[in-house]
Protein backbone atom coordinates (compact mmCIF):
# COMPACT_ATOMS: atom_id res chain seq x y z
CA UNK A 1 0.00 0.00 0.00
CA UNK A 2 2.99 2.06 0.59
CA UNK A 3 4.87 3.49 -2.73
CA UNK A 4 8.80 3.70 -3.28
CA UNK A 5 8.55 7.32 -3.70
CA UNK A 6 6.81 7.64 -0.22
CA UNK A 7 8.91 5.27 1.17
CA UNK A 8 12.06 7.08 -0.16
CA UNK A 9 10.32 10.84 0.57
CA UNK A 10 10.02 9.67 4.25
CA UNK A 11 13.23 8.30 4.89
CA UNK A 12 14.62 11.69 3.21
CA UNK A 13 12.43 13.52 5.37
CA UNK A 14 13.52 11.83 8.50
CA UNK A 15 17.68 12.25 7.68
CA UNK A 16 17.07 15.86 7.14
CA UNK A 17 15.04 16.09 10.58
CA UNK A 18 17.72 13.75 12.86
CA UNK A 19 20.82 15.51 11.55
CA UNK A 20 19.46 18.66 12.59
CA UNK A 21 17.08 17.91 15.57
CA UNK A 22 19.04 14.75 17.01
CA UNK A 23 22.28 16.69 17.58
CA UNK A 24 22.60 19.14 20.34
CA UNK A 25 24.90 21.32 17.82
CA UNK A 26 24.44 21.81 14.36
CA UNK A 27 28.00 21.46 13.67
CA UNK A 28 28.08 17.77 15.39
CA UNK A 29 28.05 14.86 12.73
CA UNK A 30 24.80 12.82 12.55
CA UNK A 31 25.75 9.38 10.32
CA UNK A 32 22.85 7.55 9.24
CA UNK A 33 23.09 4.10 7.91
CA UNK A 34 20.03 1.56 7.41
CA UNK A 35 20.45 -1.87 9.04
CA UNK A 36 18.52 -4.44 8.57
CA UNK A 37 16.07 -6.22 10.95
CA UNK A 38 13.99 -4.41 13.86
CA UNK A 39 16.59 -5.25 16.59
CA UNK A 40 17.08 -2.77 19.11
CA UNK A 41 20.06 -0.71 19.86
CA UNK A 42 20.10 -0.07 23.12
CA UNK A 43 17.56 -0.95 26.11
CA UNK A 44 15.58 1.97 26.36
CA UNK A 45 12.67 2.97 23.70
CA UNK A 46 11.09 6.83 22.94
CA UNK A 47 8.10 6.11 20.52
CA UNK A 48 5.86 8.99 18.86
CA UNK A 49 3.24 8.83 16.71
CA UNK A 50 2.36 11.05 13.37
CA UNK A 51 -1.58 10.57 12.13
CA UNK A 52 -3.01 11.43 9.38
CA UNK A 53 -6.37 10.12 7.56
CA UNK A 54 -4.28 8.10 5.04
CA UNK A 55 -1.63 6.69 7.02
CA UNK A 56 0.02 6.66 10.53
CA UNK A 57 3.54 6.83 11.44
CA UNK A 58 6.17 5.66 14.26
CA UNK A 59 8.94 6.96 15.04
CA UNK A 60 10.55 4.68 17.42
CA UNK A 61 14.43 5.56 18.66
CA UNK A 62 16.19 3.50 20.93
CA UNK A 63 19.48 3.97 22.97
CA UNK A 64 21.65 2.60 26.07
CA UNK A 65 21.81 4.68 29.04
CA UNK A 66 25.19 4.55 28.95
CA UNK A 67 28.29 7.61 29.81
CA UNK A 68 28.72 8.75 26.49
CA UNK A 69 24.92 8.95 25.43
CA UNK A 70 24.70 10.74 29.14
CA UNK A 71 27.10 12.98 28.61
CA UNK A 72 25.78 14.15 25.55
CA UNK A 73 22.19 14.55 25.57
CA UNK A 74 22.18 15.08 29.63
CA UNK A 75 25.27 17.26 30.17
CA UNK A 76 25.38 18.66 34.08
CA UNK A 77 21.39 18.67 33.77
CA UNK A 78 19.84 16.85 37.09
CA UNK A 79 17.52 14.90 34.65
CA UNK A 80 17.35 11.16 33.50
CA UNK A 81 18.39 10.33 29.77
CA UNK A 82 14.60 9.56 29.17
CA UNK A 83 13.67 13.06 29.45
CA UNK A 84 16.18 14.67 27.89
CA UNK A 85 15.95 12.00 24.99
CA UNK A 86 11.78 12.63 24.62
CA UNK A 87 13.04 16.12 23.87
CA UNK A 88 15.23 15.70 21.03
CA UNK A 89 12.68 12.76 19.99
CA UNK A 90 9.99 15.09 20.27
CA UNK A 91 11.87 17.89 17.86
CA UNK A 92 12.89 15.28 15.53
CA UNK A 93 9.34 14.47 15.15
CA UNK A 94 8.20 17.35 14.93
CA UNK A 95 10.16 18.44 12.18
CA UNK A 96 9.19 15.28 10.16
CA UNK A 97 5.49 16.75 10.88
CA UNK A 98 6.46 20.21 9.60
CA UNK A 99 7.61 18.67 6.52
CA UNK A 100 5.13 15.96 6.29
CA UNK A 101 2.26 19.06 6.49
CA UNK A 102 3.45 20.04 3.40
CA UNK A 103 1.64 16.81 1.61
CA UNK A 104 -1.31 16.01 4.16
CA UNK A 105 -2.48 19.23 5.28
CA UNK A 106 -4.57 17.07 8.28
CA UNK A 107 -2.09 15.66 10.42
CA UNK A 108 -1.54 14.98 14.80
CA UNK A 109 1.53 14.18 16.33
CA UNK A 110 1.72 13.03 19.64
CA UNK A 111 3.83 13.44 22.56
CA UNK A 112 6.65 10.93 23.16
CA UNK A 113 6.30 8.04 25.67
CA UNK A 114 9.08 5.43 27.11
CA UNK A 115 9.13 2.12 26.48
CA UNK A 116 11.16 -0.74 27.06
CA UNK A 117 13.03 -1.85 23.62
CA UNK A 118 11.83 -4.74 24.38
CA UNK A 119 8.73 -3.85 23.07
CA UNK A 120 10.24 -3.13 19.14
CA UNK A 121 9.64 -6.79 17.81
CA UNK A 122 6.03 -6.42 18.16
CA UNK A 123 5.77 -3.38 15.65
CA UNK A 124 4.16 -6.74 13.03
CA UNK A 125 1.30 -6.63 15.69
CA UNK A 126 0.08 -3.23 14.04
CA UNK A 127 0.37 -4.55 10.59
CA UNK A 128 2.99 -2.58 9.29
CA UNK A 129 3.14 -1.73 5.43
CA UNK A 130 6.70 -0.36 5.91
CA UNK A 131 9.46 -1.11 8.76
CA UNK A 132 13.31 0.28 8.61
CA UNK A 133 15.74 0.14 11.17
CA UNK A 134 18.78 2.95 11.26
CA UNK A 135 21.92 3.19 12.77
CA UNK A 136 22.74 6.61 14.05
CA UNK A 137 26.22 7.78 14.89
CA UNK A 138 26.43 11.42 16.40
CA UNK A 139 29.63 13.26 16.89
CA UNK A 140 31.50 9.58 16.34
CA UNK A 141 31.05 8.64 19.63
CA UNK A 142 27.21 8.41 20.63
CA UNK A 143 25.36 5.57 18.72
CA UNK A 144 21.60 5.46 19.07
CA UNK A 145 19.03 3.54 16.92
CA UNK A 146 16.35 4.94 14.97
CA UNK A 147 13.31 2.50 13.36
CA UNK A 148 10.64 4.05 11.46
CA UNK A 149 7.34 2.31 11.33
CA UNK A 150 4.43 3.02 8.46
CA UNK A 151 0.89 1.71 8.60
CA UNK A 152 -1.33 2.98 5.76
CA UNK A 153 -4.94 3.07 5.66
CA UNK A 154 -5.17 3.75 1.71
CA UNK A 155 -2.41 3.35 -0.41
CA UNK A 156 0.07 5.88 -0.23
CA UNK A 157 2.73 7.74 -2.32
CA UNK A 158 4.55 11.13 -2.75
CA UNK A 159 7.46 12.81 -3.55
CA UNK A 160 8.72 14.99 -1.07
CA UNK A 161 11.02 18.22 -2.82
CA UNK A 162 14.84 17.85 -1.93
CA UNK A 163 14.81 21.52 -2.35
CA UNK A 164 11.94 22.35 0.35
CA UNK A 165 13.55 19.89 2.47
CA UNK A 166 17.13 21.31 2.41
CA UNK A 167 15.35 25.12 2.68
CA UNK A 168 13.31 24.24 5.80
CA UNK A 169 16.44 22.37 7.43
CA UNK A 170 18.50 25.64 7.12
CA UNK A 171 15.46 27.12 8.63
CA UNK A 172 15.04 24.80 11.38
CA UNK A 173 16.51 26.52 14.35
CA UNK A 174 14.02 29.16 14.60
CA UNK A 175 11.32 27.01 14.60
CA UNK A 176 9.67 25.98 17.61
CA UNK A 177 6.94 23.27 18.78
CA UNK B 1 -73.49 151.59 -68.28
CA UNK B 2 -70.09 151.47 -69.44
CA UNK B 3 -69.77 150.63 -66.25
CA UNK B 4 -71.18 147.40 -66.26
CA UNK B 5 -69.69 146.72 -69.69
CA UNK B 6 -66.61 147.18 -68.74
CA UNK B 7 -67.22 144.84 -65.38
CA UNK B 8 -68.97 142.40 -67.08
CA UNK B 9 -65.76 140.83 -69.18
CA UNK B 10 -64.45 140.53 -65.90
CA UNK B 11 -67.26 139.29 -64.36
CA UNK B 12 -67.66 136.16 -67.20
CA UNK B 13 -64.01 135.78 -67.18
CA UNK B 14 -64.56 135.43 -63.49
CA UNK B 15 -67.52 132.94 -63.68
CA UNK B 16 -65.66 131.05 -66.50
CA UNK B 17 -62.55 130.97 -64.32
CA UNK B 18 -64.65 129.72 -61.15
CA UNK B 19 -66.56 127.54 -63.43
CA UNK B 20 -62.82 126.55 -64.77
CA UNK B 21 -61.49 126.28 -61.40
CA UNK B 22 -64.83 124.11 -60.10
CA UNK B 23 -64.63 122.57 -62.67
CA UNK B 24 -60.87 121.23 -62.50
CA UNK B 25 -61.93 120.91 -58.78
CA UNK B 26 -64.00 118.44 -59.47
CA UNK B 27 -61.80 116.77 -61.62
CA UNK B 28 -59.00 117.00 -59.23
CA UNK B 29 -61.35 115.26 -57.02
CA UNK B 30 -62.53 112.81 -58.91
CA UNK B 31 -59.00 111.93 -60.04
CA UNK B 32 -58.46 112.37 -55.99
CA UNK B 33 -61.09 109.95 -55.24
CA UNK B 34 -60.21 107.37 -58.35
CA UNK B 35 -57.15 107.26 -57.01
CA UNK B 36 -58.54 106.72 -53.22
CA UNK B 37 -59.90 103.78 -54.55
CA UNK B 38 -57.22 102.74 -56.56
CA UNK B 39 -55.27 103.17 -53.39
CA UNK B 40 -57.84 101.13 -51.51
CA UNK B 41 -58.11 98.97 -53.46
CA UNK B 42 -54.23 98.21 -53.45
CA UNK B 43 -54.28 98.25 -49.88
CA UNK B 44 -57.55 96.10 -50.13
CA UNK B 45 -55.91 93.56 -52.07
CA UNK B 46 -52.65 94.02 -50.28
CA UNK B 47 -54.44 93.03 -46.74
CA UNK B 48 -56.60 90.55 -48.35
CA UNK B 49 -53.01 88.83 -49.55
CA UNK B 50 -51.54 89.26 -46.14
CA UNK B 51 -54.43 88.53 -44.85
CA UNK B 52 -54.40 85.02 -46.97
CA UNK B 53 -50.35 84.45 -45.95
CA UNK B 54 -51.64 84.88 -42.62
CA UNK B 55 -54.33 82.46 -42.75
CA UNK B 56 -51.89 79.95 -43.94
CA UNK B 57 -49.22 80.83 -41.54
CA UNK B 58 -51.80 80.29 -39.16
CA UNK B 59 -53.12 76.80 -40.56
CA UNK B 60 -49.05 75.99 -41.28
CA UNK B 61 -49.28 76.78 -37.78
CA UNK B 62 -51.86 74.96 -36.45
CA UNK B 63 -50.61 71.63 -38.62
CA UNK B 64 -47.01 72.32 -37.11
CA UNK B 65 -48.82 72.33 -33.81
CA UNK B 66 -50.67 69.19 -34.32
CA UNK B 67 -48.13 67.39 -35.41
CA UNK B 68 -46.04 68.23 -32.31
CA UNK B 69 -49.01 67.40 -30.51
CA UNK B 70 -49.35 64.23 -31.56
CA UNK B 71 -45.08 63.67 -31.07
CA UNK B 72 -45.90 64.69 -27.45
CA UNK B 73 -48.50 62.49 -26.86
CA UNK B 74 -46.66 59.80 -28.76
CA UNK B 75 -43.58 60.59 -26.22
CA UNK B 76 -45.73 60.96 -23.40
CA UNK B 77 -46.76 57.42 -24.39
CA UNK B 78 -43.36 56.17 -24.74
CA UNK B 79 -42.21 57.54 -21.75
CA UNK B 80 -44.66 55.95 -19.68
CA UNK B 81 -44.33 52.52 -21.39
CA UNK B 82 -40.59 53.02 -20.43
CA UNK B 83 -41.07 54.14 -16.90
CA UNK B 84 -43.93 51.04 -16.68
CA UNK B 85 -40.98 48.85 -17.94
CA UNK B 86 -38.47 50.59 -15.18
CA UNK B 87 -40.90 49.98 -12.89
CA UNK B 88 -41.46 46.58 -13.72
CA UNK B 89 -37.26 45.96 -13.60
CA UNK B 90 -37.15 48.46 -10.44
CA UNK B 91 -39.84 45.96 -8.67
CA UNK B 92 -37.68 42.73 -10.10
CA UNK B 93 -34.51 44.38 -9.02
CA UNK B 94 -36.44 44.99 -5.41
CA UNK B 95 -37.51 41.22 -5.18
CA UNK B 96 -34.17 39.79 -6.01
CA UNK B 97 -32.21 42.35 -3.91
CA UNK B 98 -34.63 41.17 -1.20
CA UNK B 99 -33.69 37.96 -1.92
CA UNK B 100 -30.44 38.20 -2.13
CA UNK B 101 -30.41 39.97 1.66
CA UNK B 102 -32.67 36.82 2.86
CA UNK B 103 -29.95 34.95 1.42
CA UNK B 104 -26.87 36.39 3.08
CA UNK B 105 -29.12 36.64 6.51
CA UNK B 106 -29.15 32.80 6.07
CA UNK B 107 -25.40 32.33 4.81
CA UNK B 108 -25.00 34.71 7.96
CA UNK B 109 -26.75 32.69 10.14
CA UNK B 110 -24.94 29.55 9.01
CA UNK B 111 -21.85 30.66 9.35
CA UNK B 112 -22.28 31.46 12.69
CA UNK B 113 -23.84 28.14 13.55
CA UNK B 114 -20.58 26.23 11.55
CA UNK B 115 -18.25 28.33 14.00
CA UNK B 116 -20.54 27.91 17.33
CA UNK B 117 -20.29 24.19 16.45
CA UNK B 118 -16.55 24.08 15.60
CA UNK B 119 -15.98 25.83 18.57
CA UNK B 120 -18.01 23.41 20.85
CA UNK B 121 -16.52 20.23 19.18
CA UNK B 122 -13.12 21.71 20.10
CA UNK B 123 -14.42 21.11 23.51
CA UNK B 124 -13.52 17.00 22.59
CA UNK B 125 -9.91 17.98 23.27
CA UNK B 126 -10.95 17.53 26.62
CA UNK B 127 -12.11 13.85 25.86
CA UNK B 128 -8.89 13.25 23.72
CA UNK B 129 -6.91 14.13 27.35
CA UNK B 130 -8.78 11.95 29.43
CA UNK B 131 -7.85 9.03 27.29
CA UNK B 132 -4.29 9.95 27.71
CA UNK B 133 -4.67 10.09 31.09
CA UNK B 134 -6.06 6.64 30.80
CA UNK B 135 -3.17 5.88 28.45
CA UNK B 136 -0.94 6.66 31.24
CA UNK B 137 -3.01 4.82 33.90
CA UNK B 138 -3.11 1.78 32.32
CA UNK B 139 0.78 2.11 31.14
CA UNK B 140 1.84 2.50 34.96
CA UNK B 141 -0.60 -0.39 35.40
CA UNK B 142 1.46 -2.69 32.49
CA UNK B 143 5.11 -1.10 34.08
CA UNK B 144 3.81 -2.29 37.69
CA UNK B 145 3.57 -5.62 36.28
CA UNK B 146 6.59 -5.92 34.48
CA UNK B 147 8.09 -4.92 37.73
CA UNK B 148 5.86 -8.04 39.87
CA UNK B 149 6.93 -10.44 37.10
CA UNK B 150 10.56 -9.22 37.58
CA UNK B 151 10.39 -9.83 40.87
CA UNK B 152 8.30 -13.25 40.07
CA UNK B 153 11.53 -14.07 37.56
CA UNK B 154 13.95 -13.33 40.13
CA UNK B 155 12.15 -15.62 42.85
CA UNK B 156 12.02 -18.56 40.14
CA UNK B 157 15.52 -18.25 39.74
CA UNK B 158 16.35 -18.67 43.15
CA UNK B 159 13.95 -21.21 43.58
CA UNK B 160 15.57 -22.81 40.85
CA UNK B 161 19.30 -22.66 42.53
CA UNK B 162 17.49 -24.03 45.97
CA UNK B 163 16.36 -26.45 43.60
CA UNK B 164 19.71 -27.66 42.76
CA UNK B 165 21.36 -27.41 45.46
CA UNK B 166 18.79 -29.33 47.08
CA UNK B 167 19.58 -32.25 44.56
CA UNK B 168 23.04 -32.25 45.17
CA UNK B 169 22.39 -32.18 49.13
CA UNK B 170 20.36 -35.29 48.29
CA UNK B 171 22.75 -37.23 46.54
CA UNK B 172 25.31 -36.53 49.42
CA UNK B 173 23.12 -38.42 51.59
CA UNK B 174 22.83 -41.33 49.20
CA UNK B 175 20.09 -43.56 49.60
CA UNK B 176 18.44 -41.63 52.68
CA UNK B 177 18.10 -38.53 50.10
CA UNK B 178 16.74 -40.49 47.52
CA UNK B 179 12.91 -39.23 48.17
CA UNK B 180 14.87 -35.71 49.04
CA UNK B 181 16.34 -36.01 45.96
CA UNK B 182 12.91 -36.58 43.71
CA UNK B 183 11.50 -33.75 45.72
CA UNK B 184 14.04 -31.60 44.87
CA UNK B 185 13.96 -32.29 40.63
CA UNK B 186 10.19 -31.79 40.85
CA UNK B 187 10.87 -28.50 42.34
CA UNK B 188 13.01 -27.68 39.92
CA UNK B 189 11.26 -28.66 37.04
CA UNK B 190 8.22 -26.43 38.32
CA UNK B 191 10.80 -23.73 39.34
CA UNK B 192 11.84 -24.47 35.33
CA UNK B 193 8.22 -23.96 33.52
CA UNK B 194 7.52 -21.27 36.22
CA UNK B 195 10.86 -19.45 34.65
CA UNK B 196 9.46 -19.91 30.89
CA UNK B 197 6.14 -18.63 32.11
CA UNK B 198 7.51 -15.41 33.38
CA UNK B 199 9.32 -14.77 29.84
CA UNK B 200 6.29 -15.84 28.20
CA UNK B 201 4.25 -13.11 30.46
CA UNK B 202 6.96 -10.39 30.11
CA UNK B 203 6.82 -10.93 26.10
CA UNK B 204 3.21 -10.44 26.10
CA UNK B 205 3.98 -7.42 28.82
CA UNK B 206 5.87 -5.98 25.86
CA UNK B 207 3.82 -6.61 23.40
CA UNK B 208 0.85 -5.04 25.44
CA UNK B 209 2.81 -1.88 25.75
CA UNK B 210 3.50 -1.46 22.41
CA UNK B 211 0.27 -2.13 20.86
CA UNK B 212 -1.51 0.10 24.04
CA UNK B 213 0.93 3.22 23.64
CA UNK B 214 0.80 2.98 19.83
CA UNK B 215 -3.07 2.95 19.52
CA UNK B 216 -3.50 5.81 22.30
CA UNK B 217 -0.56 7.66 20.43
CA UNK B 218 -2.80 7.49 17.48
CA UNK B 219 -5.89 8.92 19.36
CA UNK B 220 -3.89 11.47 20.59
CA UNK B 221 -2.14 12.15 17.49
CA UNK B 222 -5.61 11.93 15.77
CA UNK B 223 -7.18 14.33 18.09
CA UNK B 224 -4.61 17.06 17.48
CA UNK B 225 -5.20 16.73 13.99
CA UNK B 226 -9.51 17.02 14.32
CA UNK B 227 -8.69 20.01 16.89
CA UNK B 228 -6.31 21.84 14.65
CA UNK B 229 -9.18 21.02 11.28
CA UNK B 230 -11.67 22.12 13.57
CA UNK B 231 -9.89 25.41 14.36
CA UNK B 232 -9.53 25.76 10.29
CA UNK B 233 -13.32 25.60 10.33
CA UNK B 234 -13.92 27.80 12.89
CA UNK B 235 -11.86 30.53 11.68
CA UNK B 236 -12.80 30.14 8.02
CA UNK B 237 -16.56 30.55 9.48
CA UNK B 238 -15.81 33.69 11.64
CA UNK B 239 -14.33 35.78 8.40
CA UNK B 240 -17.20 34.69 6.49
CA UNK B 241 -19.44 35.76 9.00
CA UNK B 242 -17.16 39.15 9.48
CA UNK B 243 -17.37 39.62 5.36
CA UNK B 244 -21.25 38.81 5.34
CA UNK B 245 -21.65 41.79 7.88
CA UNK B 246 -19.19 44.07 6.50
CA UNK B 247 -20.93 43.54 2.85
CA UNK B 248 -24.25 44.09 5.18
CA UNK B 249 -23.43 47.12 6.88
CA UNK B 250 -22.36 48.50 3.69
CA UNK B 251 -25.39 47.77 1.86
CA UNK B 252 -27.05 49.78 4.83
CA UNK B 253 -24.81 52.74 4.71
Amino acid sequence: MIGTHAKDSIERIFFAAARTRLVTDQQHACDIAPRPGVAAQGEHLVVLTISSMQFRLLLLLHFEDDERTRRYYVGDAARTLTECFMEFGNLCCGAMNQQLVEHFPDLGMSTPYALSSGCLPYLRELKPDSVQSYAITIDREVRIGATLCVCTQTPLDFVASLAAIEAHDSAGELELF
Amino acid sequence: MAGVAVVLPYLIEGTALAALAAGAAVAWRRHAQAQAQEAARVQGATHAAALAQAQARHVAQQEEAAHEHEALVAQVESLRAELAQRKLVADALEAALASERAHRDDAMHHAARIASEASRLKLMSSTFERWHEQMISLMAQNHDMHQKNQELSSIVSHVLIVSLNASIEAARAGAAGRGFSIVAGEVRALATRSQELSKSYRDSLNRNDLITAATFQDIQAGGKMIAASLASVESASNQLHTQLEAARSGAHA
